[in-house]
């Protein structure tokens, strides 16, 4: 639910054109307009190819647009991804505690401040563990405790839960869906899964290749806490899916 | 959290493990690890025994096995063979860690410049693949006959095997790793010390098992060769010996160096090792 406000991260006309082999480049992104207001879930949903990583990689600033602005005002971005690329040298709390160091949190107060960011991915206890002995859905409750170390406003996730198993990827949403509402977070997260998108969206943009493009922005107004069986995001996820594929056999597409 | 509960049953079930591992499980299991060696070792010197019973080389020329055993024993009863070690042991040791600072030095500058790399990057490869031995005529001319000359060879023998594990390390170090730690906020020398070096640990450590296997190696050679009178060392021992035909006292020094090589090895095995089964890579045997 989204009452609201004022902008959190301004995408005013932004493309981005790859150099290619032989002075060639590609377009990956034609030029995109979109406000996305403070504290909303927005997800981005698309097959492979249609740029939604190339514009979560320019909003965290990984890549620099061929023309147009991004604005964030100031606000700080932290960003999570499909692997959970966890520091194999060091414990849970060391991730956490690099984190910590690297965004210049005051030494003193560190172990506290890790106490607290385990408690809130519900891994209190598991400070002392190494990357490899925790679980897939585990390693990325480690990620996004380490994202959220960097105390940033804006959370940008690049399918972080593709690679997990159902029953995980459900708890998972609900602590995004909890986490995100406790810190009034600003969400962007990518998925190619029209029903995780329409169980945890504010609002869907989905996006088209060739090239990447905004084809259609879909508000889901559905009332939280929701659920993945809910009938309503069934419903919104059969209506997202419509969109995804009406306009699919197009000029230009394949 | 539906996800939570068995996880917690899955991390103390190894310190359970630990826990119980009772008096007789540690003696099974130091058993089951070192049976095999005891018997290739009993093979070897079967077969060994076997040569010398068929007549082959005059006893004089070829001892049996418990001729040299007795013989390293009263070797490593004499002052004279002790000193000679340490000696050896002291040259190792300054020219292993004369090679660690100056190898690291270079892979960490190869590494972090491009124009280095393109300069003396593959000048590092090719120095690996040179026989050390090659290098002690122009040593010998340089140094004289003295511990410089052995030194020089064994950092040059050692060297370019630790720049080696830098650089590969460094190379090998997953781009999504660092991507993470770039969006972290780690840039330039930050990035550097906290994230490329650490994540480049376990081919820098097998960088130093192969630097010293190299510098050991080399340290030999060089003994051989460069023997500087009123000093005895493992190699001067090794050419007197062979001097006099004293083969059992051949033999044993030659065991004396074998046994040394390996211990160290297995500190090096057992470091790296170690390293690996932190962050959950698979574990190379001995």
């Amino acid at each position: 639910m989204i009452t609201t406000t004022s902008t959190a991260v301004r995408i005013d006309g932004v493309s981005k054109r790859f150099p290619g082999r032989r002075g060639q480049s590609t377009l990956a992104l034609s030029p995109v307009s979109l406000d996305i207001a403070d504290g909303e879930f927005l997800c981005i949903l698309g097959r492979s190819g249609c740029g939604k990583s190339t514009l979560l990689n320019l909003i965290a600033g990984l890549e620099q647009p061929s023309t147009g602005t991004i604005d964030l005002g100031g606000r700080r971005v932290g960003v999570m991804f499909q692997d959970a690329n966890l520091f194999p040298w060091l414990t849970v709390d060391g991730n956490i505690r690099l984190a910590l160091s690297l965004s210049g949190f005051p030494a003193a107060d560190r172990r506290a401040r890790i106490d607290e960011l385990l408690a809130t991915v519900e891994l209190s206890g598991h400070g002392d563990s190494r990357p490899h002995e925790l679980s897939g859905g585990m390693r990325q409750r480690v990620a996004l405790a380490r994202t959220l170390a960097q105390d940033c406003q804006v959370l940008l996730m690049d399918e972080p839960f593709a690679a997990l198993d159902a029953i995980t990827r459900d708890v998972m949403h609900a602590e995004t869906e909890r986490i995100a509402a406790e810190r009034s977070l600003t969400v962007v997260f990518v998925t190619h899964n029209v029903r995780e998108a329409a169980r945890l969206a504010d609002r869907v943009v989905i996006m088209r290749p060739g090239p990447g493009r905004i084809g259609s922005i879909s508000p889901i107004d559905i009332v939280r806490p929701r659920r993945m069986e809910d009938p309503a995001v069934s419903e919104s996820a059969a209506m997202l899916s419509d969109r995804l594929h009406h306009h699919d056999i197009e000029p230009g597409d394949e | 959290m539906s996800d939570r509960a068995p996880s917690l049953s899955m991390l103390p079930h190894d310190d359970a493990e630990r826990g119980s591992r009772s008096d007789s499980t540690v003696w099974a299991r130091g058993w089951s690890r070192s049976w095999p060696p005891l018997l290739a070792i009993v093979i070897a010197g079967a077969i060994w025994q076997i040569v010398v019973w068929t007549g082959w080389r005059p006893t004089y020329v070829l001892p049996g096995p418990a001729v040299v055993f007795r013989s390293t024993i009263d070797l490593l009863t004499d002052p004279q063979f002790l000193s000679a070690m340490t000696t050896t042991a002291t040259r190792a040791i300054v020219g292993f860690t004369l090679s660690v600072a100056i190898g690291t030095a270079i892979g960490l500058a190869v590494s972090r410049s491009r124009i280095l790399r393109s300069a003396i990057g593959s000048l590092i490869t090719g120095l690996q693949t040179m026989p050390s031995i090659a290098w002690f005529p122009f040593a010998i001319l340089l140094f004289a006959l003295s511990e410089q000359a052995i030194t020089f060879v064994v950092v040059l023998g050692a060297a370019p095997s630790i720049a080696n594990g830098v650089v590969s390390g460094i190379d090998d170090v997953p781009p999504a790793l660092v991507r993470v730690a770039q969006v972290l906020g780690a840039k330039g020398l930050t990035l550097y010390r906290q994230v490329m070096i650490p994540a480049a640990l376990p081919s820098y450590v097998a960088g130093l098992k192969q630097g010293w296997a190299f510098a050991w190696r080399s340290l030999m050679a060089g003994e051989l060769l460069v023997i500087i009178a009123s000093r005895p060392s493992l190699g001067a021992e090794l050419q007197f010996a062979r001097e006099f035909a004293d083969a059992p006292g051949l033999l044993a020094t030659m065991l004396v160096i074998l046994i040394i090589g390996v211990i160290v090895d297995t500190v090096f095995s057992r470091i790296a090792n170690g390293v690996r089964r932190r962050r959950g890579m698979s574990v190379v045997r001995l």
